[in-house]
C-alpha cells in the first residue's frame, strides 16, 4: 500500500526533555492511523512536527511522496490540540478564512457545518460557543474541501458521550470513503473500535507499531478458576502448550499457544480429575497491551 | 501578496476593537490639529496669542500636522500589536500554517498589513493638511515648500510600526508587549537619548530605533525656540536619519523572521 506520509527519525527537545527519539514509521493510505500513548508521551509534538508548527531538531518527514510541505498541508484537514479560531468572528467568517488559506472549501461551509451539528449557530460568534462547540467548528474546518488526508489530535476532546459517537461514526464513515485518518488519542477505547493501524509512543520513544491485528495478534488469555485453585495451577503449567499461568484475583489467566482452545483447557483439567467452576476467553483488549507496554 | 493581504482584511473587517481605535484615531487626530488650527491652543495674557494658528498655511502646515501625526500614530502601533498577538492568544498562527500557509507567509502578511497602515496615515496626513491649509487660506500653488514632510510621515509611521510589530512577535501577550512598546517609545528611549547626546559630540543618541525617525518631525515651536536661543541642533542631516532608519527597519524585517522561522510556534 502506498504511504501518505513517511516519517524519518525524527528527534526533538525541548531543553533537557527529550520529547521525540527518532521515531520512523509509514502511514499507509487508506487507513486509520491511531497514534497512542498516554499524556506527554510526545504525540502532539509529533503531530504538530508534521503540521510544521514545531521544529524537529533532526529527521524528516513526507508527505504524499514529497510534496511541497505548504501544498500538502493544504490538501490536509487538521485539527491541532486545541480548535484554534478567531474569538470575535462567527464559524462562517472563521471557515472563510480557513478555505481562503486552504485554497478550496469556500462551498463546502454549509455541508461541513451540517456534519457537525453546527449549522443553526453559525453565524454565532465564535467565543459564545461552548467546549464540545468549538471542538465542533475544529472538526468541520478541518473537513472543509473534503481532503483525502485528515490528522485529528484527541478529536473528542471535550464532547459529550452522544458526541463522542458521533464522532466515531464520523471517522469510519470518512474511511469507508477511502480518507486516510491520523488520530492522536490517549483513549484507548476509540482508537481500538476504528483504529485499522496503531502506533505506541511512550516518553518519546515509539514503543510499536503496524496493523492493529498484528500488533494485538495473539494475546488472548485463558481465564480459569477450580475449587482447588492451587492445585490447578500445579497442573495446569504442566499442559503442552501454557506459557504461564499467573493467580490474580482468585483466577488462573492463562498465557497461551495459539493453537490452545478454552475446550482443550476444559478437557486437560478434566483428565486430570479436576472440575471447572469458570472458563472464559478474554481478547486482550487495547488498553491491557498498552498498560502492559507503557509501565 | 494579493491573496496574503485578502485574508488579513477578512481577519479585521468585522473587528470591532480595530475599527474602534481607528475610528479613535481619525478623530482625534483631526480634532487636535482643528483645536490647533482654529487658535484654542493660546498663551496667557492680556493679547491671547494663538500659539500655532500661523501655522496652519503652507508652508508651516506640513511640518505641524506631520508632527501631530507622529503623536498620535502610537495608536495605531497599538492597534498593530493587538492585531499580532491576538494570534498568538488565539493561536491562530499555528491554524493559519496548519491550513497551508507558509511561515514566512504568515509573516509577510503582517508586514503587509503595516505597510497598508503606513499609506494610509500618509493619505490621511496629506488629505489634513490640504483641508486645514485651504480652509486658512492658503493657495495650492504654496503647497511644494516642506512638502518632503509628509515622506518624513510616512518614514516615521513605517518605522513605529514595524517596531511595534517586531515586539508583538517577540513578547506575544498583548498587554506586555503594549507597556513595553509606550515604555521604550515615550521613556526609555528618550533617558537613552539624552544619556548618550550629553557628553558625545557626534549625537549617538539620535540614531536610536524610533528616535530616528522622530527627529524628522520635531514640534515646530521647538525649532522656532532652538533658532531664538542660538541652540539650534548640530545633531544629523534629515538624510542621514531617513537612511538610519530605512536601515532600523530592514534589521527589524530580518530579525523578526529570523524569530519565526527557527523557533516553535
Amino acid at each position: 500500500m502506498k504511504a501518505v506520509l513517511s516519517i524519518n527519525n525524527i528527534s526533538k527537545s525541548y531543553g533537557p526533555i527529550q520529547a521525540l527519539k527518532g521515531v520512523s514509521f509509514d502511514v499507509p493510505e487508506g487507513s486509520v492511523f491511531g497514534i497512542l500513548g498516554p499524556n506527554g508521551s510526545g504525540k502532539t509534538t509529533l503531530l504538530g512536527t508534521l503540521l510544521n508548527v514545531l521544529q524537529a531538531d533532526s529527521g524528516s518527514y513526507e508527505w504524499f511522496g514529497g510534496m511541497p510541505p505548504e501544498a500538502a498541508r493544504r490538501q490536509i484537514g487538521s485539527l491541532l490540540e486545541t480548535p484554534n479560531f478567531y474569538h470575535y468572528l462567527s464559524a462562517v467568517d472563521n471557515l472563510d478564512i480557513a478555505a481562503a488559506i486552504k485554497q478550496r472549501g469556500y462551498d463546502d461551509k454549509t455541508r461541513v457545518l451540517e456534519k457537525v451539528n453546527l449549522l443553526e449557530r453559525k453565524d454565532s460568534k465564535f467565543q459564545s460557543y461552548s467546549l464540545g462547540m468549538k471542538q465542533r467548528l475544529a472538526i468541520a474546518s478541518a473537513l472543509l474541501g473534503q481532503p483525502k488526508v485528515l490528522v485529528f489530535d484527541e478529536p473528542t476532546n471535550g464532547l459529550d458521550p452522544a458526541g463522542i459517537a458521533e464522532i466515531r461514526e464520523l471517522i469510519r464513515q470518512l474511511n469507508k470513503e477511502g480518507n486516510t485518518i491520523i488520530m492522536a488519542s490517549h483513549l484507548l477505547d476509540e482508537v481500538e473500535k476504528v483504529c485499522t493501524h496503531v502506533a505506541i509512543l511512550k516518553r518519546g520513544d515509539l514503543l510499536l507499531h503496524g496493523p492493529v491485528d498484528e500488533v494485538l495478534r495473539s494475546e488472548d488469555v485463558i481465564e480459569i478458576k477450580a475449587a482447588d485453585i492451587h492445585t490447578l495451577q500445579t497442573i495446569i503449567t504442566e499442559m503442552p502448550g501454557i506459557r504461564q499461568a499467573k493467580l490474580s484475583e482468585g483466577t488462573l489467566q492463562l498465557a497461551c499457544a495459539d493453537t490452545i482452545s478454552p475446550q482443550q483447557v476444559n478437557e486437560y483439567c478434566i483428565s486430570k480429575g479436576i472440575v471447572l467452576s469458570h472458563l472464559l476467553l478474554k481478547k486482550k483488549s487495547l488498553e491491557t497491551k498498552f498498560m502492559e507496554l507503557t509501565n | 501578496m494579493k491573496s496574503l493581504l485578502a485574508i488579513e482584511w477578512l481577519k479585521v473587517k468585522k473587528y470591532t476593537t480595530f475599527w474602534v481605535l481607528a475610528g479613535l484615531f481619525t478623530v482625534l487626530l483631526f480634532a487636535w490639529n482643528y483645536m490647533n488650527s482654529s487658535g484654542l491652543l493660546k498663551l496667557a495674557g492680556p493679547n491671547n496669542i494663538g500659539l500655532l494658528t500661523n501655522a496652519y498655511k503652507f508652508p508651516e502646515i506640513w511640518d505641524n500636522v506631520a508632527h501631530w501625526t507622529k503623536f498620535f500614530s502610537g495608536l495605531v502601533a497599538i492597534v498593530i500589536i493587538i492585531l499580532t498577538t491576538n494570534e498568538y492568544q488565539y493561536r491562530t498562527n499555528r491554524q493559519n500554517v496548519i491550513d497551508g500557509w507558509s511561515r514566512s507567509q504568515f509573516y509577510n502578511a503582517k508586514w503587509l498589513l503595516v505597510l497598508v497602515m503606513t499609506v494610509l496615515i500618509t493619505v490621511y496626513t496629506f488629505l489634513l493638511v490640504l483641508i486645514f491649509a485651504l480652509t486658512n487660506g492658503s493657495s495650492m500653488s504654496d503647497m511644494g515648500a516642506h512638502a518632503e514632510k509628509l515622506l518624513y510621515v510616512m518614514v516615521m509611521a513605517l518605522d513605529y510600526f514595524s517596531f511595534a510589530l517586531t515586539l508583538s512577535f517577540f513578547f506575544k501577550r498583548s498587554g506586555m508587549t503594549i507597556v513595553i512598546f509606550l515604555l521604550y517609545t515615550y521613556i526609555i528611549e528618550i533617558i537613552f537619548q539624552q544619556l548618550l547626546n550629553w557628553k558625545i559630540a557626534w549625537k549617538p543618541g539620535n540614531y536610536l530605533p524610533l528616535q530616528c525617525s522622530a527627529e524628522l518631525l520635531p514640534f515646530p515651536l521647538l525649532k522656532t525656540l532652538k533658532s531664538i536661543t542660538g541652540l539650534a541642533a548640530s545633531g544629523p542631516t534629515d538624510t542621514v536619519l531617513v537612511i538610519t532608519t530605512i536601515a532600523w527597519i530592514i534589521i527589524y524585517y530580518f530579525i523578526g523572521r529570523a524569530k519565526l522561522l527557527r523557533s516553535d510556534w
